[in-house]
């Protein structure tokens, strides 16, 4: 297992070298590209339809961002390990690791590329009125857990699949876009409860494993959008789901995909 | 000899000829992927099948057959990178897998950069790998190349970094795959002599080649594959006479 260990780990190290190796802002790149998001969604949200009453006191912009830089890790998380294992046959076929560790190295890379972006979401809290709780020290962990535990989910369906058929990886992007828009991510989740929809559509709102994980986010820096116990437990326990179904499945379709590669 | 290495049992594996198609999903999970009840499509086709042997400790032996018999698959399926369908194939030890020289390389990185990643993943440790860096390279014959991103490289110095990586490695179990047919002559020199110290130190080889003279000079036994199935068994000279009196027919 140790070694296994030591594999993921070199993966992971190439993926961000071979990242970032012939750009000159380097790194620099995966804090532009969700901070540009963040403009604009500041601009449409936070200025042209003000945003700001719901957040009790603490800035929009951090708000939007404290999400962003999270969501980044979900959505290039998902589209980067749909393609895990078709970028990498040559490696795949010719080397004897347990082909999980593909699907789970991409997730891990793009997890430092979001702990390196935090800093960032720090300066936003000091910038824009964040509190500064034990919430801090207690939502990173837990929100970095369940989310990971997610995606790594996700990218054990996605990474065979996507062998088997190719049409996995558009229709990807698409879901992903979909995603996006029903997670708390722009809009406060109170925007949700407080809307006219029918009582179940927002219990089945609210099931989604991305609410818990976004809005733990948020809590870090406004406590009083700080998730209740309930929302925490139904995305942790989505995300173990969603986890274990991956490892059916990647286990099911594994000699499948080796003999396609 | 005595212990056995690798050990095949009723050895077998399916393809599909065309393109997967959408009934072979739910198949998938249906069926289990050791099921004796095969589905009884017309597109499958076996690569190899009832394929029992063995192979000691220390033992060389060649694969032998024409172009499409499983060689390849088989030398994939003793490496564990493709999984039977049939039987079982078990293989006791680290496998240096000599399938593909380049694998794992990365063009945009350099060749130091690649050395590092790849001697990783097959196992080494960073100090092994600090340690034995230099060497490789002087093997490799790269030089000052070393910085150089690969994607610069020629064909021949990327599979002459490859098997010198390959060569560091101390895994009991060598797995060949005409690999050794590119590069120049003086370095295909080179190669053969390290296998021969390989082999002297009481590693097992499994080669495939369509060099007769290779195959003799490193093999002492001899696998001959058609269309899937064992056909020979034995001293390397029987099984390449049994090959080409079906060749020539």
């Amino acid at each position: 297992m140790w070694r296994q260990k030591s594999v993921m780990w070199m993966l992971v190290r190439r993926d961000l070298a071979v990242k970032y190796q012939s750009s000159v802002l380097g790194y620099v790149w995966s804090l532009i590209d969700p901070l540009v998001q963040a403009l604009i969604y500041w601009f449409i949200f936070g200025v042209l339809y003000h945003t700001k009453t719901e957040l009790y006191g603490a800035g929009y912009p951090l708000f939007i961002v404290s999400g962003i830089f999270s969501w980044m890790w979900i959505s290039a998380g998902i589209t980067e390990s749909a393609h895990a294992l078709t970028s990498q046959a040559r490696l795949i076929t010719t080397m004897r690791v347990r082909r999980e560790i593909f699907p789970v190295s991409k997730v891990l890379a793009r997890a430092v590329e979001y702990l390196v972006g935090l800093p960032i979401v720090v300066l936003f809290a000091i910038l824009f009125h964040g509190t500064f709780t034990w919430r801090i020290l207690v939502g990173l962990p837990l929100s970095m857990a369940i989310q990971g535990v997610l995606l790594v989910g996700i990218a054990l369906i996605l990474s065979p699949l996507n062998v088997l058929f190719r049409d996995v990886e558009r229709m990807t992007r698409l879901i992903v876009r979909i995603l996006m828009y029903t997670a708390p991510i722009i809009y406060p989740l109170s925007r949700v409860m407080e809307s006219g929809m029918p009582r179940w559509l927002k219990d089945v709102y609210q099931l989604n494993p991305l609410v818990g994980i976004i809005d733990i986010q948020h809590g870090m820096w406004i406590p009083q959008l700080f998730p209740k116990p309930t929302v925490i437990l139904a995305s942790a326990v989505g995300s173990v789901i969603i986890f274990l179904i991956g490892v059916w499945v990647f286990r099911k379709t594994e000699s499948a995909v080796l003999k396609e590669l | 000899m005595g212990n056995l290495v690798i050990e095949a049992h009723d050895l077998g594996i399916q393809f599909n000829k065309g393109r997967r198609k959408q009934r072979k999903l739910r198949e998938m999970f249906i069926f289990r992927g050791n099921n004796r009840r095969t589905p009884a499509a017309t597109t499958d086709f076996w690569a190899l099948r009832h394929l029992n042997f063995s192979i000691s400790h220390g033992e060389a032996v060649g694969l032998i057959g024409s172009n499409g018999t499983g060689k390849s698959t088989l030398l994939r399926l003793i490496a564990g990178v493709l999984t039977p369908d049939e039987g079982s194939v078990v293989c006791r030890g680290k496998v240096a897998p000599l399938l593909e020289l380049s694998a794992g390389f990365s063009g945009d990185l350099t060749g130091r950069e690649n050395v590092q990643i790849v001697a990783a993943m097959h196992g080494l440790s960073s100090q092994q790998i600090k340690s034995k860096f230099d060497e490789i390279v002087d093997y490799a014959e790269i030089g000052d190349f070393i910085d150089t991103p690969i994607k610069h490289y020629s064909s021949g110095m990327k599979v002459r970094l490859g098997f010198a990586v390959i060569t560091q490695l101390e895994h009991p179990v060598l797995l060949v795959d005409e690999a050794l047919a590119v590069g120049d002559r003086k370095f295909r020199e080179k190669c053969y002599k390290t296998i021969e110290g390989m082999l002297a130190q009481g590693r097992t080889l499994v080669l495939v080649s369509h060099s007769d003279a290779d195959l003799k000079r490193f093999c002492k036994r001899g696998i001959y594959l058609r269309g899937g199935q064992l056909i020979t068994d034995g001293p390397v000279e029987d099984a390449l006479d049994t090959y080409h009196d079906f060749a020539k027919v």
